[in-house]
């Protein structure tokens, strides 16, 4: 059904687009025949959604908690870094792990005095608000400054699924090729952070780091980008700086 | 699979609207949907067919309006459509990319016709 399963190949594509001017013709058409009646409604679908989100952010502020919401493709390296940064930020932290199966990412993260707990989605593709307003029941949240939300792999459906989140990361590793963010443009342009991950195999594979770094920044020119490699530890600093810099800058963790 | 949820949403928004009118029988749904809304038109086609079945917009005429991007330049203060099928958008002023999207994120049931 959604790009990452491949499974829209087989339906025909039917959809008419309407100009913008032939529904008002249709409408001044039905008015004056028995056709049919035109009920305009003007709704949007993920209302819920949004209400949901809004609720978890409402929740967040009064914890001051920041939390960040962080979505790649299957591979990128999301729960190696989570792992890395559970160990090297000195600051509280707690993570709601998205999986569609297994509980290997969030047995991976666990640490400790580190709050993780794990949303299976089922078959959906995507964490939605109230899932994690769900997930957030079973975490003891006290003292927690900082609030990782994995997302379930997947470039696609994530983008349009408010969590309530402060931050929205994108992750990109180095394997995954230099034209990846304009193939999946809605989820790069919905980014406020864009992590360039695996950066140690970078060199092995060839990868054209100003290709990249030019495409991220043609397609994402609002999201700020760090490079980085869980595995060698390059670029962590800036990471942990960057969350610094958000607990800090951050209303929800500090209101006025 | 969110196509799938998305028009679940729309179905129990059309039953909503329909349901007790004298003409009840939803002949026409239409969606706007933004370029960068993240939705595949396929699969939402798909899904429309699957979720109307056996409700009273089975059968009925589905279509999207797709809504373009508009971008706004932060140094020109101006806003610029995007050009179609590409999603780098460059001030037509100044050449800046712009991270702005004013519109083309929608994401919403129109309307429908009954008969
Ligand atoms: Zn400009």
């Amino acid at each position: 059904m959604c790009r990452e399963c491949g499974c829209a190949d087989r339906v025909p594509f039917g959809v008419k687009v309407l100009s913008v001017f032939a529904p008002k013709l249709l409408q001044s058409a039905a008015r004056e025949s028995a056709g049919p009646a035109t009920v305009e409604i003007h709704t949007p679908l993920l209302a819920k959604n949004d209400d949901a989100a809004e609720r978890n952010r409402a929740v967040f502020r009064d914890r001051k908690m920041l939390v960040l919401n962080l979505i790649s493709s299957p591979g990128s390296g999301k729960t190696e870094l989570l792992s890395k940064t559970m160990d090297g930020f000195d600051e509280k932290a707690a993570v709601l792990v998205g999986d569609l199966e297994t509980d290997n990412d969030a047995r991976r993260i666990h640490r400790p005095g580190v709050p993780v707990a794990q949303i299976t989605t089922g078959t959906a593709c995507h964490l939605d608000a109230e899932m994690i307003a769900r997930g957030m029941e079973g975490l003891d949240l006290d003292g927690v400054r900082v609030l990782f939300i994995e997302n379930v792999g997947n470039l696609v459906c994530p983008a349009e699924f408010d969590l309530g989140e402060k931050i929205r990361v994108v992750l990109l590793s180095v394997t995954e090729g230099e034209d990846k963010p304009l193939k999946y443009p809605p989820i790069f342009k919905s980014a406020d952070l864009v992590l360039l991950t695996k950066t140690d195999v970078a060199g092995a594979l060839g990868f054209d780091r100003q290709a990249a770094l030019s495409n991220i920044a043609r397609v994402a020119p609002q999201a700020e980008v760090i490079e980085l490699s869980a595995r060698s530890g390059e670029g962590l600093d800036a990471w942990y700086g960057f969350l610094r810099k958000q607990l800090v800058g951050n209303p929800e963790a500090a209101p006025a | 699979m969110h196509e799938v949820g998305i028009m679940e949403s729309a179905m129990s928004l059309v039953e909503q609207h329909a349901a007790g009118r004298e003409r009840s029988r939803v002949s026409r749904v239409v969606l706007r949907v933004g370029v960068l809304a993240g939705v595949d038109l396929y699969a939402l086609r798909f899904a429309f067919d699957v979720v109307s079945a056996g409700t009273l917009a089975e059968g009925a005429d589905f279509e999207v309006e797709e809504v373009p991007v508009t971008a706004y330049c932060l140094g020109c203060e101006r806003e610029f459509s995007g050009v179609d099928g590409d999603f780098v958008f460059a001030c037509p002023d100044c050449g800046d990319f712009s991270g702005e999207v004013r519109r083309g994120r929608e994401l919403e049931l129109s309307r429908i016709e009954l008969s």
